[in-house]
């Protein structure tokens, strides 16, 4: 699991009424006498799917939000209402995500951010869910198509989460993961209109997962020497 | 441990999302031509035919579970992800309860043996496994299903509360069935209704509607106030069972009004709630 980015997300970017909403669910918000209906769980993970649908930086953070509440529901009333919406809502979008993608490259970006930050906080019993590896994969999948590699918003998603989930992703399914970097190698060697960034991007995950889902050090130094530490 | 790649187009396994790009018989067609067998095991002709054939087999023989052979046993139907994820759950639970009785048993075998051989018995026990121990993850599932709705109720909650294990008295207080005992179907459904009869006596009394009235009106500010009240006064740890979601008339004990359970606080992220 990657550690997130060393600024924490400021709730503050909510309007009120979301901000005080997440707090009490956040603080584990099942009061004895407030119980938590099942209304407010499920407004609550819709406040989360919807953020994360627009945000980019929000839905590289909002697993671990997501973690924290399921974790409180269960040992507080051995309930999974929150999990459980929150899931048909991810399904839902991904349902749609063709069309969300016709309609924003930015939405359908953040929806796969969002996806494989799920998966990867959202384990049972430390294990991450079985029924997410095929979902997440189709999505990665139709980042390396050719039209989504002409975009650098798509392809810098997509390397993203290779980095955060792939070696996880990897041990789920391995041939799905091969045939993934077929479609990567296809992609670097022939297509004609990549930019030179993403050609870039391209070439160090390849590099990244031929050396087990990490990177040599001379590579870093190639890749990485102009970046600020 | 997953199926094919091609397997994600199936049409009769347990997913059931659609791939924006094939239509359904499109993809059971990609998926039938890399397969030699059919679902009943006779060969395959890769062409038109059999993909109807195939979608009409589809529409009609679903059974309502299935076992892959790539898959770790038999699942049922789940329509989402939600049920996937429940489904998988519990299965890893009934896993990890099977070892542990196994466990157990092998404990008391060899404590029961030690016993004997050491007060000069000259029988000796065989097998230390139990060999009529249920053992069917079908079964257990279904079994442990059972099992959650009888726990998953306010009656439970008050009853194991007021009773401790050790002052059980059998015959008296309710107990949970065994569900890695050998029962037939009929024997085990009958004590799950027995044991959820019994637990009605520690039902909740019913209560006015007038206290849930008082809490819809409190809006969050005072929410908020009271729990951080709460949290200073200090909290047991065995407080973590508080109020059920699944009894909507349920009654509020006014003694209950502890704080927020000292690990739930634990789970708590490092987000900023300033």
């Amino acid at each position: 699991m990657e550690n997130s980015s060393k600024e924490d997300y400021r709730i503050q970017s909510f309007d009120i009424e979301t901000q005080k909403l997440l707090k009490t669910a956040l603080k584990g918000q099942l009061l004895q006498f407030h119980k938590p209906s099942a209304v407010d769980l499920e407004k609550v993970s819709n406040v989360i799917v919807d953020q994360s649908l627009k945000d980019q930086v929000f839905s590289k953070e909002s697993g671990r939000i997501c973690y924290t509440i399921v974790q409180a529901e269960a040992k507080q009333s051995n309930g999974n209402v929150f999990r459980r919406n929150l899931l048909n809502r991810m399904q839902k979008e991904f349902k749609a995500r063709e069309e969300t993608r016709s309609r924003s490259i930015q939405e359908w970006v953040c929806y796969v951010t969002f996806m494989c930050n799920i998966f990867d906080y959202l384990k049972v019993n430390n294990m991450p869910m079985m029924a997410l590896v095929h979902p997440v994969f189709d999505c990665l999948l139709r980042l390396a198509q050719p039209d989504a590699l002409q975009n650098e918003e798509e392809v810098d998603c997509l390397v993203l989460q290779l980095h955060r989930i792939g070696d996880q992703l990897e041990k789920m399914n391995e041939q799905r993961m091969d045939e993934l970097f077929f479609m990567l190698r296809d992609g670097f060697l022939l297509q004609q209109n990549l930019s030179s960034m993403a050609r870039l991007l391209l070439l160090e995950i390849l590099e990244f997962r031929a050396g087990g889902w990490r990177l040599s050090e001379t590579a870093h130094k190639y890749y990485y020497s102009e970046v600020a530490d | 441990m997953m199926s094919s790649r091609h397997s994600s187009r199936h049409c009769d396994g347990g997913r059931t999302y659609e791939s924006p790009v094939s239509s359904r018989s499109k993809g059971s067609l990609r998926w039938s031509c890399s397969r030699k067998r059919g679902l009943d095991g006779s060969l395959r002709r890769c062409d038109g035919q059999e993909k109807a054939d195939q979608s009409q087999r589809c529409a009609e023989n679903r059974s309502s579970s299935f076992t892959t052979p790539e898959g770790d046993g038999p699942m049922s139907r789940c329509a989402d992800w939600a049920s996937e994820v429940e489904q998988e759950e519990m299965r890893m639970g009934v896993r990890q309860d099977v070892q542990r009785y196994r466990r157990r048993i092998l404990t008391a075998d060899f404590n029961e043996r030690e016993r004997k051989t050491s007060s000069g018995s000259s029988e000796c026990r065989d097998s230390p496994i139990p060999a009529d121990m249920e053992t069917d993850e079908a079964v257990l599932m279904r079994r442990q299903k059972q099992i959650n709705y009888g726990k998953n109720t306010l009656a439970y909650d008050r009853y194991i509360k007021e009773v401790p294990k050790h002052l059980r008295q059998p015959g008296v207080h309710p107990r949970t069935p065994n569900k890695f005992k050998k029962y037939s179907r009929r024997s085990w459904d009958q004590q799950i209704r027995l044991w959820k009869v019994k637990l009605h006596a520690w039902d909740p009394p019913v209560q006015e509607g007038n206290d849930l009235q008082a809490i819809d009106e409190m809006d969050l500010d005072d929410v908020m106030e009271i729990e951080l009240e709460a949290c200073d006064s200090a909290e047991s740890e065995e407080n973590t069972q508080c109020s059920k979601n699944t009894k909507d008339t349920a009654s509020i004990p006014a003694d209950s009004c502890t704080g927020t359970p000292s690990k739930v606080m634990k789970t708590e992220a490092n987000f900023d709630l300033s």
